[in-house]
This record gives structure tokens, C-alpha cells and sequence, in this order.
């Protein structure tokens, strides 16, 4: 029986270490103080919509339920929280620090580090205004990517309004904006006609970039945001990141969903994102709740495969503590004392005992027969 | 596009062999530089996997694929036109009306649904993988879309030019995240291969 496509079974081994990244993340998310929350798998579709870009709508899996509502799997958990947020956690005292390891579903074409059914781990810090909630959501993402071994990962960081800033002291506006930024989000620069912007596309760096934008951000709103890119990779310099860190003119991600700060965590062994994020204002008011909101997330299947790649899951894992033989109450001793007991069920013979326990790695055997009682170290 | 490809290359700094015999791999001369040699539909799955950090391949496969990568730079050579073209005597190219349901053969099938789709013709595209020139010439379809250089071929087969649809050239594309992580080399090859265009 095939499953179908995008989706996976986890065998024991393969589960065991997804399960030890996603603690890791967890660990991470507790030490910025972040507190866990869990949404429904699925919702109305018309909840969902509200959070959704016409692309992730027309990935959306749609199903109905015997009276005929419209029900849809979550494509991500930015936008269930935003719900709930808005539902139930309007008396909260602002900022409120979500975290989440959950499952999201996509109709796509599966690829390599793109399923259909996906775990991704992440944060929404909601009710931040500032540059000090930008910062810290790129800062645990750099520590999340730090603590599951990938600490040569480099993250590049922007803000959507420079952009809009620069396209319209250009004198583009409307739809010939809107193109302009779809194209300087692929970096598709052959068709952009105006030079500047076919350079600034192509631009990337720290303070260099920094000081060509600098006057092309006339408006209040794209010099604060330049501003807000330079005392992050000021911030940055003092945790001793400045290294890893360029501001990408042309990264803007979600268009429909980012609209200031966005950042971007990668590798160079893999050929697509490890983990992103960025402000996402326009986000709560839709669900009725006025407040800003940053948040990122990280796809884990993404992280096993960079990991995978470079070897790092090849350990020989040890899975028992005590193989017993014969004695129900010696093994049930060996459990209370929290050790991991496996009892032989098969009735072998101390010779075969011994040959199983080394090939599985168990360190210890105790055998129990008649009234003796032998332990052996494997 | 080996030889104008690699002209271009060692233009711009990238030492690579003039033959490349039966091998699928050619390194440049001081190994910084490994070439993949692909079919030209095959280069957008490679950089888009990061399988290549970037690839040469002309804007009429870019049409045709799915692939997400970034286009940064117009090379300028392998020139080609994609045209709708009929044999002579069927006289369109002079005016004549295609039939009421059109049957376009063509290894092109979204540039050429997308042509008559924009003229509200009816066609049914019938996708080929090559020697289009032949299907008009056998009743396979009334017409066919494909790439022009010289024109010779088409002339060969008594066939003639009905509309010009689009111009392409070679290409450089880049894999979006590879170009930030190896930016510093990536854009040097960008800048040296627009400044070096071979006329």
C-alpha cells in the first residue's frame, strides 16, 4: 500500500531524531521566555482565508464535513494565532510571546524539502512596535540554527518599506510597483528597464549598502526603516554576528504578508531557505485586533536535511540500558529504577542472549535461572 | 552552445577547455570553476536544486519552465526568434485565414497557447520534442512554433515565417539562495560577464 504523495511515514530511528531537534528549538523558544500553544489541525476555510496570500490559498487543502462546511488543513500557525490571539487573549498584557512545533499542509509538487505535510517550529512576538522585537526574532533564529549544529548559517535581513520607498521616489506606484517588487523578489533584474534599481537588485552588504541606500530613503517611513536595518546589525555586531549578517536589498519573501523587517536564514550546501520571518503588521487587524506583530519560523524537515547532508544523524544509537531473561521481577525492578528494559521474549539461550545483546548494544544482560541470578557486561 | 558559451566564459575570466569531448564535467583551468554540461531543458532543475550554483541556458527554455530561479544577466549571444511558421503554400504569411480549430504543433506549448490564447483563436497544441519542421509538412498540424536562427532549416522544408512571437537569448540564471551565500563570486562573474559581452 503506497502512501500518497508528500507525505511520509517516521520510522523509530528517523522519529527519534526529528523529535531530539525539535526539542532542541523548544529549549530555545523557553530560554527567550516563549510559552507553547497548539491549534486546531483544521478550521473553517474562511477563518484561514483571512491570514492567507492568494498563493498559499490556492495550496490550501479543502474538505468538507457531512453538513457541508467548508474546512481547510493550516498551511503554517501565524495565522490560527492571530485568530486566537484576537479570540481570546485580548485581556493579556501586550507583548505576548507565542511558540509553536506543529504540522502545516500544502498542496504542492513534493520536492526535496517540500512535503505536503511539514513540522515547523517558530515564534510571534505580538505587540512589539519596534526595532527591539525585529531584533529579537532574528536573534533566536540565529540561536535555534546555532543550537541544532548549523552554526555557519547565514541570515541576510531587510525591510519591505526601503523598498517600496525606493520603487516610488522611482515614480512607480500601483500595479507597476507591484511588478517591480515580484521582480526584485526573484531577482528577475533582466526585466527591470530602470538602472538604479537593476543595481540596488543585485546589492548586497552591511554598511556599504547602507550608505548607497541611504539617499534614496526620503520618506519618513523607508529612512526609519534604514535606520531600524542599522542599529540591528549594530545589535548584531555586539552578539558577535556582524559576520553573518548582509542586508539583501531584493529579499522581501511573502509579499503579501511582510511589511517591514524580513530575514532570511540559510546554508550554502542546500539550494533553498533554512528558517524566516519579519514584521507582519496588517496581520491582527484583519481578525478585528490592532496590534503589530514579528514573528519566524523554521521547517524541521528542513534542518534533518542539511544535517543529513553533512552526516550529522549517522550515530549508532543506543536504545536499551538492560536486556532480561527469565525474571519478570527483576525487570520490573530495573524500570523503577528509570532504566530503558527490554525482556527476551523468545526463550534464548545464554550464548544467544549475549550475541543479540551485542548487536543491538545493550550494555547489560542479567539472566535469571532456577534460583541464580547472572548480570553480564556487554 | 558550448563554443560561444565558453568564448564568453574565458571573456570573463573562467578558463575552460574549447572541446570537451564525451565528459559531462569541464573544470577551469585553476579548478575554481566546474561546468555542468546539461540539455538546455535540464539547467533550470539544477540551479533551482542548487545542484549548480548557476547556469547558461536561453530565455525560450526559461519560458517554458516551471522552475523558480533568477534571471540576472542578458548574455546577449545564441539569438533566436520564436515564430509561428506554415508552409509556403498555404499562403498565411500572405494573409490567408487559418482554419476554424487550429492544430499548432511545437515543443513550446505555453509561449504558443499563450499566442493564440491573446488572439482568441481556438488551437489544439500538439506537444512535440523535436523536428517540428516536419509536422506541417505531413499533416500533423496546420502549423508549427519553434526557434529560428538562420532560418535555414524552415527554408529547407519549404516553410516560411507567419509572426514573430518572442527574442531569445542565452541567458545567465542563478539560484536565489546560493547567490547570497556565495555572493562575493557570484556577482564578480555577473558584473565581468556583462562587461565582456563578445559582439
Amino acid at each position: 500500500m503506497r502512501l500518497p504523495a508528500g507525505v511520509r511515514d517516521w520510522l523509530p530511528q528517523e522519529l527519534a531524531f526529528k523529535r531530539e531537534i525539535e526539542e532542541t528549538i523548544r529549549h530555545v523558544f523557553r530560554t527567550w521566555s516563549y510559552a507553547e500553544i497548539l491549534t486546531p489541525t483544521f478550521e473553517s476555510e474562511e477563518a484561514l482565508e483571512r491570514g492567507l496570500g492568494e498563493k498559499l490559498m490556492q495550496q490550501t487543502f479543502r474538505f468538507t464535513d457531512p453538513l457541508g462546511t467548508l474546512l481547510a488543513l493550516r498551511t503554517e500557525m501565524t495565522t490560527p494565532i492571530a485568530r486566537v490571539v484576537s479570540a481570546r487573549l485580548r485581556n493579556a498584557t501586550l507583548p505576548l510571546r507565542l511558540s509553536y512545533v506543529a504540522t502545516g499542509y500544502r498542496y504542492e509538487e513534493p520536492q526535496l524539502g517540500r512535503m505536503r505535510e511539514f513540522t515547523q517550529a517558530g515564534a510571534e512576538l505580538i505587540g512589539g512596535p519596534g526595532v527591539d522585537a525585529e531584533a529579537e526574532s532574528l536573534f533566536m533564529a540565529i540561536e535555534a540554527l546555532d543550537a541544532v549544529g548549523l552554526s555557519d548559517a547565514r541570515f541576510d535581513i531587510n525591510n519591505a518599506a526601503i523598498v517600496d520607498g525606493v520603487l516610488t521616489a522611482a515614480g512607480l506606484d500601483g500595479e507597476q510597483l507591484r511588478r517591480h517588487k515580484k521582480l526584485i523578489a526573484d531577482r528577475n533584474v533582466v526585466a527591470i528597464q530602470d538602472e538604479t534599481i537593476k543595481q540596488l537588485a543585485m546589492m548586497r552588504g552591511r554598511e556599504d549598502i547602507v550608505e548607497f541606500l541611504r539617499p534614496l530613503c526620503k520618506t519618513p517611513r523607508s529612512a526609519a526603516a534604514l535606520e531600524n536595518l542599522e542599529q540591528i546589525l549594530e545589535r548584531a555586531r555586539a552578539l558577535g554576528y556582524r559576520e553573518r549578517i548582509n542586508i539583501d536589498f531584493a529579499l522581501l519573501r511573502d509579499l503579501e504578508y511582510y511589511t517591514g523587517f524580513v530575514f532570511e536564514g540559510y546554508i550554502s550546501d542546500l539550494g533553498f531557505s533554512l528558517c524566516g520571518g519579519g514584521r507582519y503588521d496588517a496581520l491582527l487587524p484583519r481578525f478585528g485586533y490592532d496590534v503589530p506583530a514579528v514573528g519566524w519560523m523554521v521547517g524541521v524537515e528542513r534542518i534533518l536535511l542539511a544535517l543529513e547532508r553533512r552526516r550529522v544523524d549517522e550515530r549508532p544509537r543506543n536504545e536499551v540500558d538492560v536486556l532480561v531473561s527469565g525474571s519478570d521481577a527483576i525487570a520490573a525492578q530495573e524500570r523503577k529504577n528509570g532504566l530503558r528494559v527490554r525482556v527476551d521474549v523468545r526463550g534464548l539461550d545464554r550464548e544467544a542472549l549475549l550475541v543479540y545483546a551485542r548487536h543491538k548494544r545493550i550494555p547489560r544482560v542479567i539472566i535469571a535461572n532456577g534460583g541464580l541470578v547472572e548480570e553480564i557486561d556487554t | 552552445m558550448y563554443a560561444q558559451t565558453a568564448q564568453r566564459l574565458r571573456a570573463a575570466g573562467i578558463d575552460v577547455p574549447n572541446e570537451t569531448g564525451r565528459r559531462l564535467t569541464v573544470l577551469s583551468n585553476d579548478g575554481k570553476a566546474e561546468l555542468l554540461l546539461l540539455r538546455p531543458t535540464d539547467v533550470p532543475a539544477y540551479v533551482e536544486f542548487g545542484a549548480a550554483d548557476c547556469g547558461i541556458v536561453g530565455k525560450d527554455v526559461l519560458w517554458e519552465t516551471d522552475r523558480s530561479v533568477s534571471e540576472v544577466a542578458d548574455l546577449g549571444f545564441g539569438a533566436c526568434r520564436l515564430v509561428v511558421a506554415a508552409r509556403r503554400s498555404d499562403g498565411y504569411h500572405e494573409g490567408a485565414r487559418y482554419p476554424t480549430f487550429l492544430r499548432v504543433a511545437t515543443k513550446f506549448k505555453r509561449s504558443a497557447q499563450a499566442y493564440f490564447a491573446e488572439r482568441d483563436l481556438p488551437c489544439e497544441i500538439i506537444a512535440l520534442h523535436g523536428s517540428v519542421e516536419l509536422s506541417p509538412l505531413v499533416g500533423l498540424s496546420d502549423v508549427i512554433v519553434d526557434l529560428v536562427a538562420t532560418g535555414n532549416t524552415l527554408r529547407e522544408h519549404d516553410l516560411v515565417v507567419v509572426d514573430e512571437i518572442a527574442h531569445s537569448t542565452a541567458r545567465l540564471v542563478v539560484n536565489p539562495v546560493r547567490f547570497r551565500a556565495k555572493y562575493a563570486s557570484l556577482r564578480e562573474l555577473v558584473g565581468r560577464l556583462e562587461r565582456t559581452a563578445v559582439s
